[in-house]
């Protein structure tokens, strides 16, 4: 049967074949034309009539702070649209269409009006906007409003609400809106090991949500929460450790990811103000910050802390009174978000343990102690890498131990004490005893001469008594 | 000269599977704090290894606990509850090794199977057996998995204060160590003591004095 269709075709024209193209091509747009206008026509009558007008390419409207907003409503995109099947006034209640387009309504700035605009989100995405709430991007929000951060992303920065499209829908990484802010970070995961599956195999490959979460966002130096991410993927890794990596459980605790599997990364150490009572970081009170203040005095000089000062600086956070306990616990890190994103194919990752466990490894140059800060971004301070391998630190760097890398020098010099010592004991003992060589040999002769005088005595005496007897 | 049978065979076993272990494990935790020393083994291999053996000797430890635990041969343990009577022993004895060998005087410690340590020694292997040995073998336990026993590291006082009494050991068994060996020596002949962990046998003088014989000294 197939054989004989392609025959058939190939027995066609040129012409007819063109024809025939032209023909389906032409079905297909024409079929395609019709959902829009059927769509279209699925439009209330109030929003048409608002299309009408803002469906104008070029529409804008000066703001007062000089900014110009388009006011250019697509009605293909919005049909498009997740919100096709909205009013444009269940969003915008605020307009009264007898003056709206007649009175001049004054608008301050685009951030003004997506800040007034955003309650109308609430309506209908509850548990998103919820979620929102509790991110990091709320609390910048909030703190844009007390010290003027005007970047902090509101719903409609990520998503524009009238092209608004399903998540289920895979658009081309482009459309991911993170990007608007953290184009580096962006930039560096396009081309890693995941961009470039999501490039080319599309939703099978995680995308900056599926990792960082969409709305309830968390700084990602904190906590566990990404490399949880990665293992809810990656849920056979723990297992394929096993296999080569001594102590797993405690590599996957004290080392994030990208350490191993960024080869190029540089890499710090990361140690924790933690709160062992309430088991998370240690965040800094909104009413009385302490951490910056306190590290500043505790490092007169800007050169780190050393270990007394670490040392103070603890004791400082576990005053009478205070709540809990705080201690340090520390961590493996690359250096930035864009090096956390650079994701190399799992064969490049490290797997030499010199790596870390030499002394003088690259990674334990860089020392830095955190608290989360009131918006959950980690607020640091640096430290000298000396109390790394510091007697006097082995308390307050208790919970961070690498081995070789941060070995406590002074063990170091007693091993080589105690050998020597220990070495010196045979030594010193042989030599005594080769001195005494004489004073034995004496005594040996002595004790001999003593014995045959002892027997000489005996057998006189015997002699004598026998010679008595007779 | 006369035998007397010392050295159990369960003791034996014990002692030379723990030199034997006791070397390599000093061997491989060199290689593994030192990597940037000595470049024998890969810090891997030598990991690896240092876990096998660490988990070979807890094995052989217990079977020397068991030994001693289930048969009357414990006395050797027995501590001397007399201070008195403890000090004026160790005294003697410390008398013996600092002077008193030199001059050529007899060991005033007389072995016999229920009590076969001297008093340095009866203190000394108290101390090891039932403190610093349990100990050494604890800590590396838990440092071969931390994250399985990190409650029992946490309350120990956190990992570097783990490792750094795995490593306050280390130092101090490789220091004793070298003293053992030579102490070994000091039988009446340098092998004698070697030659009894081996035999069993421990070879003394025909002595008269408390119908014991003056010799034995070991380890």
């Amino acid at each position: 049967m197939t054989s004989d269709f392609k025959k058939s075709f190939m027995n066609f024209s040129w012409i007819r074949k063109t024809t025939l193209l032209a023909g389906f091509v032409f079905m297909t747009l024409g079929l395609a034309g019709a959902e829009v206008r059927a769509a279209e026509n699925e439009l209330s009558k109030d929003t048409k009539a608002c299309l009408e007008c803002h469906d104008k390419a070029g529409e804008v409207k000066k703001l007062e702070n000089g900014e110009t907003l388009s006011l250019h409503i697509s009605t293909k995109a919005f049909v498009d649209s997740m919100h096709k099947d909205n009013d444009c006034e269940d969003c915008h209640s605020n307009i009264d269409a007898k003056t709206h387009g007649k009175v001049k309504a004054e608008i301050k700035s685009k951030r003004e009006y997506a800040l007034g605009m955003r309650d109308s989100c609430l309506d209908c995405h509850k548990k998103n906007v919820k979620s929102y709430n509790d991110s990091l991007h709320a609390a910048l929000v909030k703190e844009g409003s007390k010290d003027g951060r005007k970047d902090a992303p509101l719903c409609t920065d990520c998503h524009n609400p009238h092209t608004v499209r399903s998540a289920k829908i895979v658009g081309p990484i482009s459309e991911i809106p993170c990007a608007k802010c953290h184009e580096p970070i962006f930039k560096a995961w396009s081309k890693d090991v995941h961009g470039q599956e999501r490039i080319a195999k599309g939703k099978s490959a995680p995308i900056c949500s599926d990792c960082h979460k969409a709305h309830d966002i968390k700084a990602a130096s904190l906590g566990t929460g990404v490399r949880d991410a990665c293992l809810n993927c990656h849920k056979e890794a723990v297992a394929q450790h096993k296999d080569w990596l001594p102590n797993t459980g405690r590599h996957f605790e004290a080392i994030s990811c990208p350490v191993c599997h960024v080869p190029d990364a540089t890499r710090r150490v990361n140690l924790r103000l933690y709160d062992v009572a309430g088991q998370r970081q240690l965040s800094e009170k909104v009413d009385a910050p302490q951490f910056k203040q306190l590290a500043a005095a505790a490092d007169a000089d800007n050169q780190g802390l050393d270990e007394r000062a670490l040392g103070s600086l603890l004791k400082a956070f576990n005053q009478p009174g205070a709540e809990g306990q705080t201690v340090l616990r520390g961590r493996l890190e690359v250096n930035s978000g864009v090096e956390a994103h650079q994701i190399d194919e799992k064969s490049k990752a490290i797997r030499a343990c010199d790596t870390c466990h030499k002394v003088g490894a690259e990674a334990f140059q860089s020392v830095s102690l955190t608290i989360a800060g009131p918006d959950g971004r980690p607020i640091r301070h640096g430290v000298q890498k000396e109390v790394l391998t510091s007697m006097l630190a082995t308390q307050s760097v208790r919970g961070f131990y690498v081995i070789g890398s941060t070995r406590i020098k002074w063990l170091d010099i007693l091993l080589v004490l105690v050998v020597l010592g220990a070495a010196s004991v045979p030594l010193g003992h042989m030599t005594v005893n080769y001195l005494f060589k004489g004073v034995r040999e004496r005594r040996k002769a002595e004790k001999m001469a003593a014995g045959r005088a002892g027997r000489t005595a005996t057998t006189s005496a015997s002699t004598s008594d026998k010679t008595k007897d007779k | 000269m006369k035998k007397i049978y010392i050295h159990p065979l369960p003791v034996r076993i014990w002692h030379w599977i723990n030199a034997l272990g006791f070397l390599l494990l000093i061997a491989t935790g060199l290689q593994i704090r030192y990597l940037d020393l000595i470049h024998v083994l890969s810090f891997r291999t030598a990991v690896i290894a240092h876990n096998w053996i660490g988990f070979v000797l807890i094995a052989n430890f217990f079977l020397w606990l068991g030994f001693y635990l289930f048969t009357d041969k414990i006395k050797v343990y027995h501590p001397e509850l007399s201070p008195t009577k403890y000090y004026k022993a160790a005294w003697r004895q410390i008398q013996f090794y600092g002077y008193g060998i030199f001059r050529g005087e007899a060991n005033p410690h007389h072995p016999n199977a229920y009590h076969k340590f001297n008093a340095l020694q009866s203190m000394m292997y108290q101390i090891i057996m039932m403190l610093l040995l349990p100990l050494l073998f604890f800590t590396g336990l838990i440092l071969w998995d931390v994250a399985r026993f990190s409650t029992m590291i946490e309350a120990l006082g956190g990992v570097r204060v783990v490792d750094t009494i795995h490593v306050l050991l280390f130092i101090v068994f490789s220091g004793f160590l070298i003293v053992h060996v030579y102490l070994v020596t000091l039988g009446h002949t340098r092998s004698a003591h070697i030659k009894a962990m081996i035999t069993g046998y421990e070879e003394v003088e025909d002595a008269p004095a408390q119908g014991e014989t003056p010799q034995a000294e070991s380890k």
